[in-house]
């Protein structure tokens, strides 16, 4: 199977994602990359891109019945699969290689 | 509790319209999910950041949506390398189609940018239409179609008493035995309108409300904006004075403050302690009401006065025929109670749905303007048909060709459907403008005619009338072209260099049935214009029976905590005559509780006594005028027979009365009514009124009154409170206004005039509703006739040009000009001439429907009907003269040569 990149703000909701524990829904999404990024995120392209990568099968969701029967609001939460998280190690150690040795220089910027 | 709901639970805090957007853009395993996430965020920034700037983001966040989607869309038809397989292959059919239809639609863009004149013609006249059309569909959703904004509105009813064809409210003494012995509503709650003096510091203002039983809000459903309504404990004589007040009230008179809730404010002198604030928007029953005081009417002597409005809630399961029998049954049963003042066994009480009561006769004129801008909207979209199948015509070669290259039937259909479903979006576009001034100009300047006014705006409704309107309009303009296109035969088209594709019979035929259609149509827009404005010009004409020149009018109310006693009513006009008659540049001054030519305070009935009623009949009622001697001198109407009021005529006299003509002529036609006598208020006990003169007419109810008679009573033999003062002036009545006010200012400084005017703007006041309705159906009409004129003109020069060479072998032949002129001429007048004579034949069947606006002129007046044929015709004659003359210029040896 051909091996589709992530994209960088694809990759930014995967991390999110985990940074919220694991499961997240948009709002918590926005609002995580919003505060980490430090600028206006808009949630149809975080929406967008989690419902991309549920059809890549690099995100399962289910709508959170729980949470209407409290708020009467319905959420749905996504959880990324086994497949994501090897991939964004694999894309982690890649960088991780590739920043070997150069931060010093960038400081120097 | 009223119309806004965005704060239900499950939806959070969106405004509508963005749940709307949301609603159509996402697919329905999203929308809920999507709508909340939004809704959540945005109820966040509402906390952290304010409105306006929570406002704005939602707005950024909505417009990011349909980009986001289009270009997912995209993205997942047309993968790029390395896109998902299994997403392409399911998605490729589709792909194809709405490739094409973006390819069309591009291409569309770019040949109708190579016509713009026709283009921006379209797009404007099909967008005034839809626009005009949504608009008008506004007013007649919010009057008509929306639910009146209380709880549960299919319950509510109005009760009245009724004698057909008369309707009035209802007494004290049937309130209390409708409360006491009714069965099949939840509750019945009362309210009597009134105007009061408010007072405060230097402030005196009249200001109008309603008195209300306890039980009327919470029958309605009302819920206040701040405080309370009304519970059992208000009203009460041992209780403390309550009032409710407006929203605008509050904001205009206590600074918008929440702490007046609790403070007392005065009215008519009376202390009241403000409980609730209701909300901004308000019913239709609380609309342009400043107070509403809570009032228990004590146990009456007698059955009448009959001031009460009734309204009920329904019980939920009982049916309204039981519910009315129960009425009619109680009714019956309090009869003999009351009969030594009541003698009307005819009368009985009614209901009708609180809704009509609201609507009124307004329905049927909203249904008549709503069809007339849909006729308006056909002839613009027939206009657009024809300009687009000239263009077809036109382009014939190109649909050849491309059909010869192998294009499909429906593809070329699909080619020329996408340009007039852009031009349609261009309409849309244009309508949705069109739409928002409408409304603006209906809620601004016809919220005096239009009930609900405030209520129009833009709902889910009115959005999909607007595009199913745009979607039928699109399909009338574009379908015809299309199908005409798509017929053009191939070979036909390629066998020679020019006409015989480009004029076929086909098209050049329907765009004749186009044209005559569209006079078709305006006809019965213009007729029906014709007839509002010779109606409006009768109107205008009518003698209002009395001299209108340079008389300023005031409203004087004596609240009875200051004046309690009759004789201190009595003793205070003369003062006020007095006073105001001294002022320089006043000529006179009468007092008279009614003002013509809309306004009269009371309607009596009365027992004459040659002619007595007979047993459990209702009584005759007419228009009951009080007014001060020299009332007739100084409003110019003429005593024609007997005496007028004199000094004689005091309290303690017995009483008398006059009368005007129309009433000696309709109950005494052969006789002379001076002396008659009559027991007027169905009182038994009281003394009989002597006719003493006989007055010329005044119109008092309107000046379409064909006048069912007037009785007046000199104010010196009984107690009226409130009164117009009516000022003759040597010049300019407004000029004395200011000494005025400080006339009766001296007298009594808590005393505010009201409803200060002119008889001059009051007579134009009164012509108002109907001077807006002719105007705006002149200028459909207008439109309607320019458009058919643009029509007709199009066609006969669209016929000119492709008939050059014809015309000039024509004329190289012997054929005169002249002879050119008048058959060019003769052929688009035909087309009139047959577009008329069916329209004027539908408009004798729809002009009936207007019956009830127009006023001396007849629904089949000839002199209308034949006038608005002459100009339709004359219009297209000038119309058609000038390609005729075109055509008489040909020169034919230069379009010979050219062969």
């Amino acid at each position: 199977m051909t091996r589709e990149t992530l994209g960088e703000f694809e990759h930014q909701i995967m991390l999110a994602i985990l940074q919220q524990g694991g499961e997240a829904y948009s709002v918590s999404i926005v609002e995580e990359l919003e505060q980490r990024t430090g600028r206006e995120i808009a949630q149809a392209a975080v929406f967008i891109v989690l419902r991309r990568l549920e059809d890549k099968g690099l995100l399962t969701s289910r709508l959170d019945e729980r949470a209407s029967h409290d708020t009467g609001r319905v959420r749905r939460y996504f959880k990324p699969t086994p497949e994501a998280l090897r991939r964004l190690k694999h894309s982690r150690d890649t960088y991780i290689r590739l920043w070997d040795g150069i931060e010093t220089t960038l400081e120097k910027a | 509790m009223l119309r806004d709901q965005s704060t239900k639970e499950g939806t959070g805090p969106l405004p509508r319209t963005a749940r709307l957007l949301l609603y159509v853009l996402l697919k329905r395993a999203d929308r809920r999910a999507v709508i909340n996430d939004l809704s959540e965020l945005y109820g966040r920034r509402l906390e952290l950041h304010g409105e306006v700037a929570a406002r704005a983001w939602l707005r950024r966040q909505l417009i990011t949506y349909p980009r986001r989607l289009m270009v997912e869309r995209l993205r997942r038809m047309f993968p790029g390398k390395g896109g998902n397989g299994a997403v392409r292959s399911a998605g490729s059919a589709r792909a194809s189609v709405i490739y094409s239809l973006v390819r069309d639609l591009r291409h569309s863009a770019r040949s109708l940018a190579r016509s713009p004149m026709i283009a921006a013609t379209i797009v404007l006249t099909v967008g005034l239409g839809i626009g005009a059309t949504a608009a008008i569909f506004s007013a007649v959703n919010a009057v008509l179609i929306q639910p009146l904004p209380y709880s549960n509105p299919d319950e509510l009813v109005r009760i009245f008493t009724e004698s057909p064809p008369h309707r009035w409210p209802i007494s004290v003494a049937d309130y209390r035995a409708l409360e006491e012995q009714q069965t099949s509503f939840v509750s019945i709650a009362g309210y009597d309108n009134s105007t009061v003096t408010f007072n405060r510091g230097d402030v005196a203002e009249r200001v109008s409300g309603k008195f209300v039983t306890w039980d009327y809000f919470s029958l309605l459903g009302v819920t206040p904006f701040r405080g309370r309504v009304f519970n059992e404990s208000d009203g009460k004589p041992e209780s403390k004075a309550t009032v409710v007040i407006s929203h605008s009230f509050w904001s205009r008179h206590l600074g918008g403050d929440v702490r007046a809730l609790g403070q007392s404010i005065q009215l008519d002198g009376n202390d009241y302690m403000v409980v609730g604030i209701l909300p901004r928007t308000v019913g239709p029953f609380e609309q342009g009401r400043d107070f509403f005081v809570a009032v228990e009417w004590q146990h009456p002597p007698r059955r009448g006065p009959f001031f009460i409005t009734a309204i009920a809630r329904v019980n939920a399961g009982t049916d309204r025929s039981v519910a009315s029998e129960e009425l009619r049954a109680i009714n019956k049963r309090i009869f003999p109670v009351w009969q030594d003042s009541y003698q009307d066994q005819g009368a009985s009480w009614g209901m009708m749905d609180l809704k009509d009561v609201v609507v009124g006769d307004v329905g049927t004129t909203e249904m008549l303007v709503l069809g007339a801008v849909v006729f308006l909207l056909l002839i613009a979209s027939n206009n657009a048909a024809n300009l687009l199948l000239a263009r077809t015509t036109q382009r014939s070669r190109e649909l050849v060709v491309r059909a010869a290259l192998g294009a499909s039937r429906g593809r070329l259909m699909q080619h020329m459907l996408s340009e007039s479903a852009l031009l349609a979006l261009g309409g849309a576009l244009v309508g949705v403008f069109v739409m928002y001034g409408g409304i603006r100009l209906l809620t601004t300047t016809g919220a005096d005619f239009i009930p609900r006014a405030q209520e129009i705006g833009v709902d889910e409704r009115v959005l999909l009338f607007l595009a199913v309107v745009t979607l039928i309009s699109g399909l009338l303009f574009g379908l015809i072209p299309s199908l005409t296109g798509v017929k053009l035969r191939l070979e036909r088209a390629l066998r020679v260099g020019g006409r015989s594709a480009t004029d076929a019979a086909g098209p050049r035929r329907i765009r004749r049935v186009l044209v005559a259609s569209q006079f078709a149509i305006a006809t019965p827009l213009l007729i029906g214009a014709g007839l509002l404005i010779s109606s409006l010009a009768r109107l205008q004409n009518v003698d209002p029976g009395f001299d209108t020149d340079n008389i300023l009018v005031a409203g004087l109310s004596l609240p009875e905590t200051a004046y309690p006693e009759r004789d201190d009513v009595q003793a205070f006009w003369p003062q006020v005559v007095d006073r105001v008659e001294a002022l320089p540049g006043v000529e006179s001054v009468v007092l008279g509780d009614a003002l013509p030519p809309t306004r009269v305070n009371m309607i009596n009935n009365f027992n004459l006594e040659d002619k007595p009623t007979a047993p459990g009949q209702s009584e005759p009622a007419t228009p009951w005028v009080a007014v001060t001697l020299g009332y007739f001198t100084a409003l110019g109407i003429d005593v024609v027979e007997g005496r007028p009021f004199n000094e004689l005529d005091h309290g303690d006299a017995p009483p008398v009365v006059v009368v005007d003509q129309a009433w000696a002529n309709r109950f005494f036609p052969d006789e002379s009514v001076v002396g008659k006598r009559f027991v007027s208020g169905g009182c038994t006990t009281c003394p009989l009124s002597t006719i003493v003169g006989v007055v010329s007419d005044v119109k008092y109810v309107g000046l379409d009154d064909p006048g069912t008679g007037t009785v007046y009573w000199p104010m010196s033999q009984g107690t009226k409170r409130f009164v117009f003062l009516l000022v003759k002036t040597h010049s300019d009545p407004m000029v004395v206004l200011p000494t005025l006010k400080n006339a009766v200012r001296e007298l009594d400084s808590s005393l505010p005039l009201s409803n200060v005017t002119t008889i001059d703007e009051s007579i134009a006041n009164s012509l108002q509703a109907p001077r807006y309705l002719t105007a705006l159906a002149a200028a459909f009409a207008v439109v309607a006739l320019l458009l058919s004129v643009i029509g007709v003109y199009g066609v006969m020069s669209h016929h000119v040009q492709q008939h050059t060479k014809d015309i000039g072998i024509r004329i190289a032949l012997g054929g005169g000009p002249s002879k050119v002129l008048g058959s060019v001429v003769w052929q688009g007048l035909r087309l009139a001439l047959v577009g008329v004579a069916l329209g004027t034949a539908g408009t004798f069947y729809l002009t009936r429907f207007m019956a009830s606006m127009l006023f001396g002129v007849g629904t089949m007046d000839v002199i209308t009907f034949c006038s608005v044929a002459a100009v339709m015709l004359g219009v297209a004659l000038v119309a058609c003269l000038l390609p005729a003359h075109r055509a008489a210029s040909v020169d034919p040896v230069s379009t010979l040569r050219e062969e």
